[in-house]
């Protein structure tokens, strides 16, 4: 059977979850993985959240839906209390504890990082933060390697900032949680 | 071959160049701007026209009017645009000029919601324009790779039967991405089973013959062959005439030359049918995809459980739902489309069930339980075309 | 009727074509004929499209060459598609009634115009939508009775009251407008000839007689006599005359190169792309 890996990333539209979900995707598609996916916007940008669902396996993908995530980049309060009900045992949520602390009703296990006041005062600006996440993820991520997702990163985000991106990379990597 | 991860609406744009489109007309919209977005990139690399229409009606007759000079010709839109085709639809339709014109699908009626995906067009499609008295052919990928391969399928078939096709995608399906694998060269193509016909142009003087025969070059300007295209029903000559045996001849000729070839139109996918299922779930475009996981994950847990999903969905695939069975359509609606049709289809003593719902896909949990509910005799909250109150 | 210039151009089996007897649109579509030959211009060079109505009924493959027609006010953008796909040199003329211009066409003509795409309009006018039995339309006379108007016609018009639907034509990119009536026959040639060799939009509005319904309805005469001296009558010369006279005839407005033609623009673009001259952004 196939190896399946559930990845949802969610918060306000900006904040770089499409963004992500295309360094993972594209990641993925670099190793020989199959990958899916689906963006929700519009009403849900109106909402006040945009949805990454991310699939990715070593098999066939038929359903892209995201029912049981493995992994979950919740970048706002409101996108974790949308969908911290999807949240099992086995998932891994991956949160700044300034933007929201742990639910202690949700059976997931949380990885608090600050990774906004990381950005700020590593690299001088808070956007870096969502590579902070990545790596931060990356580190636990089965199928999809560290050199994939660099290369992705690489590849989908402005050669200008490369370098600015690998450091917030390395900063979630290797950050002790 | 090459291999990316991109969206649906790229893959549509590069299935389009590949088949030979040479002119794409629109009209931005939620959520098939994309698709006009990288037309207007990729389009001039290639040698071909990019143009922004006046409306999405203007869009579709400067198609038809570039296919008619000989240009490959696409359009793409979503529901509020996809309803102002229906004049050029139909001119196209009786005057036999290829053009495919892109559906990405989202939430009715009207404006409905902008970015969400829905599948409220399944009749619309098939009867895109007033008069009646012809067939349509309507492809409905579910995935980024098949909407490149629809794509290229759809210009293929538009000239082979000289007819607009439609590729009623939904908008997951453009809007998502994924693993998109491109052919860099002709062998490649071929590997792929990619076909692609070029343009011929007829020489006349018949330019509309009373037979159901395809493979007839269409009607094309510029080449002083006395062609003729119109609005008008047409004698073989292409002159206007309000002669009923004329009109029946035309009629005959449009609905004939897809019915008697529909071996090149049909395609279906099926998960564990001849499996002795009780249960059959029934879903086109992105649904199908969680119907596929739902068969497999059932069969798993001992479900007598199966999946159909119509590809080609107009014409009607009938022979689909021959068997005996308990069937359950799953759509993003909540009207309920496709169930009308598979419970006209549906072999005597089926019983044919709905599930639906807006903006979001079913899980595969929401599925197996319904599944386990229709085994055990049990009325579903929602029957048929009621759905439950929020 | 039947002579040369009908046998040169016109399919013989559409002669003499739909019109009602006495109906000045035969007039109007031999000046087409009559312009086409001066110009020294064959079956072959020409592309003739039509819309709906009276007009697109008498003209439509009456052509010998290629043809075409669109549905109700939508062959402006039809012909657009069609200029793209077509070598250069073609002339692509469309004659079309008041009603699929100026009403429910009025739209698409004027994007066909900013785009200054190569065609020329050849606008049959006769007064309203008389193909449906004679009902006003918005260069119908105001205070005239047609069937959808008894107590006589009395919205505002394009044509009068200050109004000229021919500037909105010009002001949104045409580069060649003109009006005549069809009895102005060598004026009305003369603006033909330059609308169809201007490589760009052209429109050329030739105002017609309708015996069968507005001669009955608004002029209470079938008499065609009565009726071409109304007409007379009604006419100004110059487009800044008018006055008191319904129709205000003369070249409105000659920009024949001023502007450059949408598809051959488009072209060159396109060939600058390919020579790597334009990048995206």
């Amino acid at each position: 059977m196939a190896e399946r890996v559930e990845i949802l990333i969610s918060g306000y539209g900006g904040q770089g979850v499409v963004r992500i979900g295309q360094i993972l995707g594209q990641a993925a598609v670099n190793q020989g993985l199959y990958t899916t996916m689906l963006i929700s916007h519009g009403t849900e940008t109106r909402g006040g959240y945009v949805r990454s669902q991310v699939v990715i396996s070593d098999g066939f993908i038929a359903s892209p839906v995201v029912e049981r995530p493995d992994f979950f980049l919740a970048f706002s309060r409101e996108a974790h209390d949308k969908f911290k009900g999807l949240c099992g045992a086995q998932s891994v949520i991956l949160h700044n504890p300034e933007t929201f602390v742990a639910d202690a009703a949700v059976p997931a296990r949380y990885l608090p990082l600050p990774a906004e006041a990381l950005a700020q005062d590593e690299l001088g600006s808070p956007v870096y933060a969502n590579v902070i996440l990545l790596g931060a993820l990356s580190g636990q991520l089965p199928l999809v390697s560290e050199a994939s997702l660099l290369r992705g990163l690489e590849e989908r985000l402005d050669a200008r900032f490369h370098e600015a991106n690998r450091r917030a990379f390395s900063l979630g990597r290797n950050f002790r949680i | 071959m090459k291999r990316t991860f991109d969206t649906g609406n790229a893959a549509i744009t590069e299935g389009a160049l590949w088949a030979g489109c040479r002119l794409f007309a629109g009209y931005p919209i939620t959520p098939a701007t994309e698709i006009a977005e990288n037309m207007s990139r990729r389009l001039p690399q290639e040698g071909g026209f990019y143009l922004q229409a006046e409306d999405e009606n203007a869009a579709l007759h400067i198609c038809n009017g570039g296919s008619l000079g000989g240009l490959k010709a696409m359009t793409a839109t979503s529901g509020p645009g996809f309803i102002l085709f229906a004049d050029p639809f139909g001119w196209a339709v009786s005057s036999e000029i290829p053009v495919v014109i892109v559906n990405s699908q989202r939430v009715g009626p009207v404006s409905g919601i902008t970015g969400a995906p829905g599948q409220g067009e399944f009749y619309l499609s098939r009867y895109l324009t007033h008069g009646g008295n012809y067939e349509t052919i309507v492809l409905a990928p579910n995935s980024v790779q098949d909407a490149f391969r629809l794509t290229v399928r759809a210009f293929y078939l538009a000239e082979r039967f000289r007819t607009p096709v439609i590729v009623l995608a939904d908008q997951m399906v453009t809007d998502g991405w994924e693993t998109l694998q491109t052919p860099e060269s002709e062998a490649e193509a071929r590997e792929m089973g990619l076909e692609r016909v070029e343009r011929r142009v007829n020489p006349g003087p018949v330019f509309y013959p009373a037979s159901s025969d395809i493979d007839i070059p269409p009607v094309v300007l510029g080449h002083n062959t006395g062609a003729a295209a119109s609005d008008w029903t047409p004698t073989d000559r292409g002159h206007d005439t309000e002669d009923v045996t004329w009109q029946h001849k035309h009629a005959w000729r449009l609905i004939h030359k897809i019915l008697d070839h529909r071996d090149l139109i049909d395609e279906a996918q099926t998960w564990s049918v001849d499996d002795d299922p009780e249960v059959i779930l029934v879903a086109y475009g992105t649904p199908s995809r969680v119907v596929q996981s739902a068969v497999e994950a059932g069969r798993a847990q001992g479900l007598k459980v199966g999946g159909i999903r119509p590809v080609s969905l107009w014409p009607f695939q009938d022979a689909l739902f021959s068997r005996k069975a308990i069937y359950l359509t799953v759509e993003l609606n909540w009207d309920g489309q496709l169930v009308r049709e598979v419970r006209r289809a549906a072999a005597a003593g089926s019983e044919v069930h709905f599930w639906g719902r807006c903006g979001e896909l079913p899980s595969v949990a929401e599925l197996l339980d319904t599944v386990r509910q229709l085994q055990a005799g049990v009325a579903l909250t929602r029957d048929a075309w009621r759905t439950e109150k929020w | 009727m039947s002579d040369d210039l009908l046998e040169k151009y016109v399919r013989p089996e559409k002669n003499p074509g739909t019109a009602c007897k006495g109906c000045g649109l035969r007039l109007a579509h031999r000046r087409v004929l009559e312009a086409i030959d001066q110009l020294g211009l064959g079956q072959g060079d020409v592309v003739w499209g039509t819309g709906i109505g009276c007009s697109g009924r008498q003209t439509f493959v009456t052509w010998k060459g290629d043809t075409f027609a669109g549905t109700h006010g939508r062959v402006y953008a039809l012909a657009t598609g069609v200029r793209l796909a077509l070598p250069p040199e073609k002339r692509l003329i469309l004659t079309v009634g008041d009603g699929d211009a100026f009403t429910i066409g009025l739209h698409h003509l004027l994007h066909a115009a900013r785009r200054n795409v190569d065609m020329t309009v050849v606008v049959f006018d006769n007064l309203g939508y008389q193909s449906t039995g004679g009902q006003y339309g918005v260069t119908t006379p105001v205070g005239s009775r047609t069937d959808s108007s008894p107590y006589g016609a009395w919205e505002p018009n394009w044509t009068e009251g200050g109004h000229d639907v021919l500037r909105l034509v010009r002001e949104a990119g045409a580069t060649f407008v003109a009006r005549h009536t069809v009895l102005q026959g060598e004026a009305a040639v003369t603006s033909l000839k330059r609308a169809i060799e201007n490589r760009g939009f052209s429109l050329v509005q030739l105002v017609y007689p309708c015996v069968t319904h507005f001669g009955v309805q608004a002029l209470g005469t079938r008499d065609l006599g009565r009726i071409y001296d109304w007409f007379r009558d009604q006419t100004a010369e110059g487009v800044a005359a008018g006055g008191d006279k319904r129709f205000a005839t003369g070249v409105v407005h000659d920009g024949v190169g001023k502007r450059p033609e949408f598809t051959e623009a488009l072209r060159g673009f396109v060939a600058r792309v390919q020579n790597g001259e334009v990048q995206h952004g």
